[in-house]
């Protein structure tokens, strides 16, 4: 029975530690919190939350950073998202969208959302499950970028 | 940023099909659909993937996984159900008004119920006797609703679930007709109420804490009793036609009684009858009583009027305000 763990452990490490060595992603999370100071202006903190309650504004940072010594080529990013989460927008980052649990891909104005009577309707932020960044020139050795988008909890 | 990002069409055939794992974790996360919100207590996890090819073939990373707890928003309304002024009359006991409670928030909660009477406004003050919690047929009957006593079985409701509350209030003797009351009732969660943002540390469903949410955690709305009372006045007068065409109060002239009663208000009278003696030294014509302009009958029949021997008594039953209702009778003078 041991063994037979050892073995699966390691079966399932190499992969992983080649490519922790070649290219790294970085996932945080910060809640978007309003506060209004003495002189009653408007201030936007983003904090690193523990916890978060439904209407929370959640902004998503995704920074990776290609530390092979090769150009990283057809590098795609995919976030799902979290079901708990609504998608709300991705800033200037323009990512590929899917409505349909990652099955078809495009821009949101692009992307219909079949309905349950048969007829289609434009989807909405809301309707997203998945959002995915598709670079078109490969990411130089060392390389590094930040990818961000939106969400509320639901 | 070395690339900027892009969407182009063309590009959608080059991507590579989602990476096994992070579709397993998309599978794992609790579906969550209540429109209160992503139930408290759970946990909203988001990792992302990446694919790339540094001249080895495809190769996919994952992201590490950021973990949030999700806090109870404590959220409540109250709505009263009452379409319009629920009409009363002046000392009526047991008067419904009618209310629907909702746990807007994220967690299973509790409510305490009150009511305020005197929040002004308005005519009078209703005095509230009780609180009813609905059995689930949104109709009052105190046999199968339940008797509300505070703390003892405060409503729990789960997100997004309503109660319907019946309050009873007696309306006071004294309150004139048009006059208005009202009550409010008022729901408050059991964890704690406050100022939108308040924390309560550790009080929330599953372990966390419970977060005030835009409502304060209490909510309140006013149902309004409108009173609806009918006075009544009687008028009696008098013709005597003597035998020798005068009007003279004599042995064996005719006095015909006339008597108007007349309603007023916005309700209306019940059971209303007029009886009337006949007096000493004079005798009742049979067959003189008169409704509207009809004749009755003497006996207690089918017809409002009848002669016992002593009075006539017409039955007017119901008479809607504004109405008036004319009875004469004769007698003779002995």
């Amino acid at each position: 029975m041991r063994l037979f763990f050892l073995a699966f452990v390691a079966a399932i490490l190499p992969g992983q530690a080649l490519a922790a060595n070649q290219v790294a992603l970085d996932n945080n999370v910060f809640v978007e919190r309003v506060s209004t100071d003495a002189s009653g202006k408007q201030r936007v903190l983003l904090e690193e939350p523990k916890v978060v309650v439904p209407g929370d504004k959640l902004v998503f940072v995704l920074n990776y950073r290609n530390a092979s010594a090769q150009p990283a080529d057809k590098f795609v990013i995919t976030n799902p998202m979290p079901a708990a989460v609504s998608f709300a927008d991705a800033g200037d980052t323009r990512p590929f969208v899917s409505v349909d649990g990652g099955k078809t891909w495009g821009l949101l104005p692009e992307m219909t959302v079949r309905t349950s009577d048969g007829s289609s309707r434009a989807a909405q932020p809301a309707d997203v499950t998945h959002v995915r960044w598709a670079f078109q020139k490969p990411i130089p050795a060392g390389g590094t970028g930040k990818l961000m988008f939106r969400g509320i909890v639901k | 940023m070395m690339n900027a990002p892009v969407g182009g069409a063309m590009h959608q055939y080059r991507i590579p099909a989602i990476s096994t794992l992070a579709l397993a974790v998309a599978l794992a996360l609790p579906l969550q659909a209540e429109a209160a919100g992503t139930r408290a207590g759970s946990t909203i996890s988001n990792t992302a993937s990446a694919s790339y090819d540094t001249g080895g073939g495809t190769q996919t990373v994952d992201s590490n996984q950021v973990d949030l707890r999700v806090d109870e928003l404590l959220d409540v309304t109250v709505d009263s159900s009452d379409p319009a002024d629920v009409p009363t009359t002046p000392g009526a006991t047991a008067q419904l008004l009618t209310f629907s409670v909702t746990n807007n928030g994220n967690g299973e909660e509790s409510f305490a119920l009150s009511t305020v009477a005197n929040g002004g406004g308005d005519d009078y003050d209703p005095a509230v006797t009780q609180i009813y919690i609905d059995n689930g047929d949104g109709v009052f009957d105190a046999n199968t609703d339940t008797l509300y006593t505070p703390g003892a079985n405060d409503p729990v409701l789960d997100p997004d679930e309503s109660v319907t509350i019946f309050v009873l209030s007696t309306t006071p003797g004294g309150v004139a007709d048009g006059d208005r009351g009202t009550v409010s009732l008022v729901a408050a969660s059991r964890t704690g109420t406050g100022a939108p943002g308040t924390s309560f540390a550790g009080q929330g469903e599953g372990g966390g804490d419970a977060v005030v949410g835009s409502t304060g955690a209490d909510g309140q709305d006013q149902g309004a009793y409108v009173v609806s009372a009918a006075t009544v006045s009687l008028v009696k007068s008098a013709v005597i036609v003597d035998p020798f065409g005068g009007s003279e109060p004599v042995p064996g002239a005719t006095i015909t009684y006339t008597i108007v009663a007349t309603v007023a208000g916005s309700g209306s009278v019940n059971g209303l009858a007029i009886t009337d003696n006949i007096p000493a030294d004079t005798s009742y014509v049979a067959g003189s009583i008169t409704l509207g302009g009809a004749a009755q009958t003497d006996a207690a029949d089918a017809d409002a009027g009848d002669y016992n021997g002593t009075r006539i008594n017409v039955a007017l039953g119901t008479v809607a305000g504004g109405q008036t209702r004319t009875v004469t009778f004769r007698t003779t003078i002995d």
